[in-house]
């Protein structure tokens, strides 16, 4: 059984379909591609599995509990969790608390406890710290932990959001676009990261990313919008050979010249 | 992964927990007991006067920076809570102390501690350190607080949902509101009529609360033990929130508000938090106002007080504690020392928050500490350093 | 029901004035995306500029010994204060405004905060305004045209409602028929888009605050004749109130919607003068905020105003 499941779900804005009857199935242990040109729906996709946006119809489910009308800040208790493609950090905070807040949703002292620093809110604080740097150190920031988030280069923002959603110690990560603005050097050392993290972490991920020898590399299946409708999905020998992700990509009028 | 909380294991230096969960209600006590005692008596009456609102002001602006430093949200009401809070324990105090003592005055029966700064001893008749007045004071000043923070609930939880400049306006009118309902309230039964004071049921008399006219003849017990002691505990409470779990929670809110939910961050709950914590420093803050000047009026707590404080925290930096508590301090005493140019104080408050927001947009530390800036961080580690050394 | 009538004159008079300044906050907001808090500072100071040039042009306070001014006096007034304010509005924008254009909105409002308390205090210095209240100028005389049921309608009333109408149906052709208003709708959607259409967005954010403020100078002008009496000082918080109630016709019509402001306008004042008609009157500034949170609350956009989902 799929740990994540998407059924028929669809949005629209105004007169726009953003997303429509678009399905997925997630395994546990898996690493899936979403790919499709600029405006395809990809993001969309993501607010609505993380509960940004409400679905004009469609399911979620994940480990067989059903999301939909759930709060973000609950779906991201039932184990998603995400990182955003135009980044977004808490940029005049430190490096370690943007790990740290990521953390709070698993603490369990009470605003009382911290105002009292009762003794469970300070060991909980400390193994906190202690977690969050280890994450750090995987993510290669342990060095920027007293930094400000907004002082950081490009490169490491984007691995910073990484860290932050693996602190909430999700079921699926989602990721937007996490080589966007990376040089080659560092797109490396990406797909490196990423092969880690999900082994280590027992995590499953959903990828999105237009970096195309990337998602080719390290996916084992690739799913395709183009308008909102999935066109394709297989394995990427199979989605690269489809002929309407081709003419997708290519044979569009708009958007033909992001991708080249 | 599972889904396990954050593992705590079970070792750690249990035996200095008390200690260090109390220490800094140790501090304020030693803070508001110094001021008292040292301070207060070696200085005249205006002086006091001053330190008693600089108290208050620090006790307001930094309660308001929970909200507006770290949620982030704009209240812009703040003086509302204020309003609310020295009203209840303005009106509990007048009037159970005409309940309780039973004597035509309703004046001051505080101890030692509720003495002004011009007290001397009586050797005939030496006060008690704390006295059944005093008992009753801080009851009314803390129902005055609870009251404020339900108030900070109730204009909270539905109002949250809205966006940042909204919720300014919706603040504004809730001060707007608070003021228009006090100065609607009935004529004060003063206290040259015991007897009917005494003959009318309290719940009757809770809405005597002076009207237009203002509620007069406060029994002034507010001192600068008591101003200095909530002073200290609200810094202290606001410091251990902001370094931990809830209150960065808060502050993400007020970084990026989808981020902080996608990161598990209850939004909805965080806010409703820091606005009715707030509002609960607000009304304590405000009850000691009125138990200070011994009268309230509705009129002196609109709108332009709640930018009193906003200026204030504006300046330190918004959700920076020390920030609040200096520009609090300056804002407080440099009026006072440049009387004469009082025409002039708002238009040059009034360029100082447009030249702020203009070239230094963050206030003067930002979010962050006093301690925690470039500078002082470097002289501080050398005074470590040196320290160590020797 | 002469009492109910008599209400209802009263209600649409005030929400005229209303609608002229929430015409104001509607535009800037929905230009740049913040509440100009500043703007119910400008209608203040367009009654007080009215007060002063009827004075630089030899109307008397309460018409003196000379009587009522002449009606083309009135409307010197009336073009002066505007010009005089539209000016005010343009340098405002110009220095505290536009160095935040890029600046989170918070700061904005901050710095709007702040323009507001400068024009107050600044209006109360001795060699402005003074601290004292003002009388106000006669440049209408009292007189009743007509009576219906035992209704007087008043030349004010008249004059109140005919300029506030002619004003808006100006606006009205000014934002639909006009290139320029059509370059304000165009930022209105999307500054970004429109600066790549090339329509010089700042041009266009300066021509909405100058007619945002030339408007709420006339409010201020029509103002006075409405009340005619003590002006209060220009830091009274009765003007704030006033300011604000223009606000809440603005978020109840929608704000950023033209004629969502004018019918909000009409709206507050109906429903300010029927409470205070019908209710307890002291809760008056309380009744409008009340409407404001339950709109908020439940329709947040407003009657004619369109609902957004922030982007993510
Ligand atoms: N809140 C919104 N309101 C209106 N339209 C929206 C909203 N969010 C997204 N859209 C539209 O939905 C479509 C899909 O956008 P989306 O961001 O999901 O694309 P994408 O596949 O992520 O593209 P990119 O590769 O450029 O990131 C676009 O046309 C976009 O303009
Ligand atoms: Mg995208």
């Amino acid at each position: 059984m799929s740990l994540l499941s998407i059924t028929d779900l669809s949005i629209s804005f105004g007169g726009l379909k953003a997303v429509s009857g678009f399905n997925l199935e997630l395994a546990q242990g898996r690493l899936q591609g979403l790919i499709g040109p600029n405006g395809a729906g990809k993001t969309t996709c993501f607010n609505l599995l993380t509960g940004v946006y409400a679905p004009t119809s469609g399911t979620i489910r994940l480990a067989g509990r059903t999301l939909n009308g759930l709060r973000p800040h609950q779906i991201a208790a039932a184990g998603l969790a995400r990182t955003f493609q135009n980044i977004r950090l808490f940029p005049e905070l430190t490096v370690l608390d943007n790990v740290r807040i990521g953390c709070h949703l698993r603490t369990r002292s009470t605003m009382a406890g911290a105002l009292l620093r009762s003794p469970f809110h300070v060991r909980e604080e400390r193994a906190m710290v202690e977690r969050c740097r280890g994450l750090l150190e995987v993510l290669n920031l342990a060095d920027r932990a007293d930094e400000q988030a907004r002082n950081l280069p490009y490169g490491d923002q984007r691995r910073l959001e990484i860290a932050r959603a693996l602190a909430t110690q999700p079921k699926v990560l989602l990721l937007d676009e996490p080589a966007a603005g990376m040089n080659t050097q560092e797109k490396k050392e990406l797909r490196g990261l990423i092969r880690q993290i999900l082994r280590d972490f027992g995590l499953t991920i959903l990828l999105i990313e237009h970096d195309m020898g990337l998602v080719m590399d390290i996916c084992e299946f690739i799913t395709v919008l183009d308008h909102g409708v999935t066109i394709s999905a297989g394995t990427p020998a199979h989605v690269q050979n489809d002929p309407k992700v081709v003419e997708a990509y290519l044979g569009a009028p708009a958007g033909a010249e992001e991708v080249a | 992964m599972s889904s396990q909380p954050v593992s705590v294991k079970g070792s750690g230096g249990a035996g200095g927990a008390p200690l260090r969960m109390l220490w800094p209600f140790a501090l304020a006590l030693a803070v508001a007991a110094f001021m008292h005692f040292v301070v207060g008596p070696n200085f005249n009456g205006t002086v006091v006067q001053v330190l008693l609102f600089a108290g208050i002001n620090i006790t307001l602006a930094v309660s308001l920076t929970m909200v507006n430093g770290f949620t982030g949200q704009f209240s812009i009401g703040h003086a509302g809570f204020m309003a609310v809070g020295g009203y209840v324990a303005g009106g509990l105090v007048y009037y159970l102390s005409a309940r309780f003592f039973d004597s035509p005055q309703i004046a001051f029966h505080g101890g030692i501690l509720s003495a002004g700064a011009d007290y001397r001893p009586d050797p005939d008749h030496p006060l008690p350190l704390l006295s059944r007045g005093d008992l009753i004071m801080i009851g009314s000043c803390l129902a005055g607080g609870l009251v404020a923070a339900g108030a900070g609930y109730v204009v909270g939880l539905p109002t949250l949902r809205l966006r940042g400049d909204y919720l300014a306006i919706v603040t504004l009118g809730f001060g707007e509101i608070v003021r228009v309902i006090f100065q609607g309230t009935g004529p004060q039964v003063l206290f040259t009529k015991a007897q009917e004071m005494r003959d009318t049921p309290l719940h009757q008399l809770a809405w005597k609360l002076g009207g237009a006219q203002g509620f007069n003849f406060i029994p002034i017990y507010a001192t600068l033990f008591w101003v200095f002691l909530l002073a200290s505990i609200t810094v202290a409470a606001a410091l251990r929130l902001k370094y931990s779990s809830p209150g960065r929670a808060m502050i993400s809110i007020r970084e990026d508000e989808v981020a902080a939910q996608a990161m598990g961050v209850n939004v909805t709950r965080y806010k409703v938090r820091a606005f009715v914590l707030a509002s609960f420093f607000a009304g304590l803050a405000g009850a000691l106002a009125a138990l200070s000047i011994g009268q309230m009026n509705a009129s002196a707590y609109g709108f332009i007080k709640s930018f009193d404080f906003i200026i204030m925290i504006v300046l330190g930096g918004m959700g920076s504690i020390s920030g609040a508590v200096l520009a609090a301090t300056v804002l407080t005493i440099l009026p006072e020392a440049l009387r004469q140019f009082d025409s002039y104080r708002m238009i040059a408050y009034a360029l100082l928050l447009i030249i702020i927001m203009i070239l230094r947009p963050q206030g003067l530390f930002g979010i962050r500490e006093v301690w925690e800036l470039g500078p002082v961080r470097r002289l501080l580690a050398r005074a470590g350093r040196g320290g160590s050394a020797a | 029901m002469s009492s109910f009538l008599q209400t209802l004159i009263d209600g649409v008079t005030v929400g005229g004035l209303y609608a002229l300044i929430a015409l104001g906050y509607t535009m800037v907001y929905g230009i740049l995306k913040f509440i100009n808090f500043a703007h119910s500072d400008i209608f203040t100071l367009g009654a007080w500029m009215t007060l002063t040039i009827a004075g630089w042009l030899g109307v008397q306070a309460g018409g003196g010994a000379t009587g009522p001014a002449a009606w083309y006096v009135g409307v010197g007034v009336l073009v002066l204060t505007m010009v005089f304010v539209g000016v005010v509005g343009f340098v405002i924008e110009r220095l505290a405004y536009r160095p935040l254009r890029q600046a989170p909105k918070l700061n904005v409002l901050i710095t709007a905060i702040g323009v507001s308390l400068f024009l107050q205090n600044f209006g109360q210095l001795k060699f402005i305004f003074g601290t004292d209240p003002a009388p106000t100028p006669l440049l209408l005389p009292g007189v009743t045209l007509f009576s219906v049921g035992g209704v007087s309608i008043q030349l004010v009333d008249v004059a109140v409602i005919g300029t506030s109408l002619v004003l808006m149906l100006g606006m009205e052709v000014l934002i639909f028929r006009t290139r320029m208003g059509s370059a304000m709708r165009a930022v209105s959607f999307s500054t970004r888009n429109a600066s790549l259409m090339g329509i010089n967005v700042d041009k266009v954010i300066s021509f909405t605050f100058v007619i945002g403020a030339m408007l709420a100078a006339a409010a201020g002008f029509l103002y006075t004749l409405k009340y005619p009496g003590q002006l209060k000082q220009t830091a009274d918080g009765m003007w704030v109130m006033l300011g604000l109630k223009a606000f809440v016709a603005a978020v109840v019509g929608g704000i950023g919607n033209v004629r969502g402001a004018v019918l909000g306008g009409l709206l507050i004042g109906l429903i300010e003068y029927l409470s205070v008609a019908y209710l307890k009157s002291e809760y008056r500034d309380a009744y409008v905020f009340a409407i404001l949170i339950l709109v908020l609350l439940f329709r947040p956009e407003g009657i004619l105003g369109r609902a957004t989902v922030e982007k993510v």
